[in-house]
């Protein structure tokens, strides 16, 4: 191979898109020929540089917050340009923010009937009151398994606890836990441990991860009922306001909100996570203090109306004891991260899921875990227990999900006898182009 | 088919400003990268982020060249990315942490500016490196995506990476001088 054919190679190469033979005959020009050698060093670093990038900003979605902000700037009248103007250079969760909700309001009043109206108007008044936030605690109970996603309902589960604990000052820091899973973010780098033996470190700071979204969404009390305040203006989301006396016999403001996702039914995702399910949501407001108290969320499945979430803990602007933020893991865990190329890498990530699926599961059942470990992310010793000699009954086509990650249907029996039905979450490894498993083992 | 930026700005003016998500999905991750590396942290970068994409929606009558929008777009993100440096110095204007930030830089980071080097790419060669980088998408999904052979992904990418480098260059070039190549000169 001479230096033009390794360099037309170049983008082959670093994409794992060269064959066995090619791939050595370009590596064997590289060997002696160092203009080549820089060129191809130079186009690897630009491209892991890219590959940086897109990873740090691989869990951003703002197209919906974005376009929510744009529907609210249309429904605003000219007199309201210059109060954004005035507000536009106010950040984070102050009372710019707080303003900015009384703006839309002060928009959406003059269109609504007077019951919705004061329904906002109680929103409002929530927003403004923790218009400063330092720390947020918030403890409820979700109906899902104490180990998986975070972001999971399972309406035939029972209620397991989940809590958040987010430092806004003086250093940026949360952690949210389950009775099975934790992750946690020290200002430095974000941790996941999956009990007993899961661990993944991503070596940033992140804002929110492991599919704790939804959750800092609801910590952001202000940005939450502001979010509510123009999906129910520009979805047009029904809203009511009724007045009861609480259990601490003071009065109570409960509004409730029906929320759309705008899925079918038939869609996979439909009533699988908050932002895709059909929910009522209640809020209730202590009438003297004005801040939200509690939060439930019902499901809208076939069956009925389904409890499914319930926060009634939510501590502000208390101190957070900084042993929250730390988190310190057994010595038997395994860890996962950066996946390592293998020398075959092409085979694997040439396989569609389904094939993934295939081979990930014959692997199990032959108990080579050699070859199933390049389908984690990592390989856990209670995972190689429990899916050690198992055997394939079925598996079914893929489906792709709005976030790329594809989701193959299996039926195995395990070692144990038990039969399992359900289906395997896979991503492909930005680096690697292979698909690891992402959940539903 | 996914239309080109000028189309989708055209279509905005012309009363389908939903059309605009298309956009904000477009360039979502890079204007977030961009201003990952100018601001404090994340939740910052993002709430900077979906500021530009609303300025931007809001000046888009303004915007002379519609086939320029991505460099536009970068160019507002950066004065957004400013006016948060400036509102955070404010707000810790008594605390240690205001002297920190005054003595240790003048303004925003400006780190490794790939963003914009990118923003001098044919649009056809940004959106590759835009749906196989940041989008994640595999040499062989872009293709499928753009409707367009694996070998033209592959060609469009090895232009796009030289490109870049020449930028990249000669953006070094520009504001280093001489620095860059002392340092590359060293051990």
């Amino acid at each position: 191979m001479n230096c033009a054919d390794c360099r037309d190679n170049f983008i082959a190469s670093v994409e794992g898109l060269l064959d066995h033979d090619q791939s050595l005959q370009c590596r064997a020009h590289l060997d002696i020929c160092p203009q080549c050698r820089a060129e191809y060093e130079a186009m690897s670093r630009l491209q892991q540089c890219l590959i940086a990038r897109g990873q740090a900003a691989a869990g951003v979605r703002i197209v919906e917050p974005v376009m929510r902000r744009v529907r609210a700037e249309q429904f605003k009248p000219e007199r309201e340009t210059l109060m954004s103007k005035l507000l536009k250079h106010r950040w984070g969760f102050g009372l710019g923010a707080a303003a900015g909700a009384a703006a839309i309001l002060a928009v959406v009043l003059f269109s609504m009937p007077n019951a919705q109206a004061q329904a906002l108007a109680v929103m409002t008044k929530g927003a403004q009151a923790v218009a400063k936030l330092t720390s947020i605690h918030l403890r409820g109970q979700l109906r899902t398994l104490p180990q998986d996603n975070f972001s999971l309902i399972m309406p035939d589960q029972d209620f397991v606890t989940i809590e958040l604990w987010k430092q806004f000052e003086p250093d940026f820091k949360w952690r949210v836990e389950k009775p099975g899973r934790v992750a946690v973010m020290d200002g430095q780098s974000t941790l996941l441990f999956i009990k007993p033996d899961f661990g993944y470190k991503v070596p940033q700071a992140t804002p929110s991860a492991f599919d704790t979204q939804w959750l800092h969404e609801m910590a952001n009390l202000n940005k939450t009922l502001k979010t509510e305040l123009t999906a129910i203006k520009a979805r047009g989301w029904p809203v009511t306001l009724a007045q009861e006396q609480g259990a601490d016999g003071k009065a109570k403001s409960v509004i409730t909100v029906e929320a759309k996702s705008g899925l079918g039914a038939d869609d996979y995702l439909h009533n699988k996570f908050f932002s895709t399910a059909d929910t009522r949501r209640v809020y209730t407001f202590d009438n003297q203090s004005e801040l939200l108290e509690s939060v439930q969320i019902y499901l809208h499945a076939p069956a009925g109306d389904q409890l499914v979430f319930k926060l009634d803990e939510i501590d502000c602007n208390q101190p957070i004891d900084p042993s929250v933020f730390q988190l310190q893991l057994p010595a038997s865990v395994s860890m996962g991260g950066a996946m390592p190329m293998l020398p075959d890498n092409e085979k694997y990530a040439a396989m569609t899921s389904e094939q993934a699926a295939r081979a990930l599961f014959d692997a199990c059942a032959r108990e080579d875990w050699t070859e199933a470990a390049k389908f984690f992310n990592p390989l856990t010793d209670t995972m190689k227990q429990y899916l050690g000699g198992l055997q394939v009954v079925s598996l079914g086509t893929h489906t792709t999900l709005s976030n790329g990650a594809e989701i193959v249907p299996y039926e195995i029996t395990l070692k144990n006898g038990e039969t399992k039905k359900w289906s395997v979450g896979f991503k492909r490894d930005p680096a690697t182009r292979r698909w690891f498993v992402d959940g539903g083992i | 088919m996914d239309l080109t930026d000028k189309e989708y700005v055209e279509r905005c003016r012309d009363g389908h400003p939903e059309d605009f998500g298309l956009l904000v999905a477009r360039y979502q991750k890079s204007v977030f990268a961009y201003l990952a590396s100018r601001v404090e942290n994340f939740p910052q970068a993002e709430e900077a982020a979906q500021e530009s994409f609303v300025r931007a929606f809001l000046s888009l009558r303004k915007l002379r060249k519609p086939e320029s929008f991505y460099s536009w777009l970068l160019g507002i993100a950066s004065r957004v990315a400013k006016e948060q440096f400036r509102a955070e110095l404010h707000r810790r204007r008594d605390s240690e942490a205001a002297e920190t930030m005054m003595t240790s830089a003048t303004g925003p980071a400006e780190d490794y500016p790939l963003e914009e080097a990118m923003a001098v790419l044919p649009e056809n060669h940004r959106q590759v490196i835009l749906l196989r980088y940041y989008e994640g998408l595999s040499c062989q999904e872009v293709a499928t995506r753009l409707a367009m052979p694996l070998g033209t992904v592959t060609k469009t990418l090895s232009r796009a990476y030289v490109q870049l480098r020449h930028e990249l260059e000669a953006r070094d070039f520009r504001e280093s001088g001489e620095q860059i190549v002392n340092q590359e000169e060293q051990p």
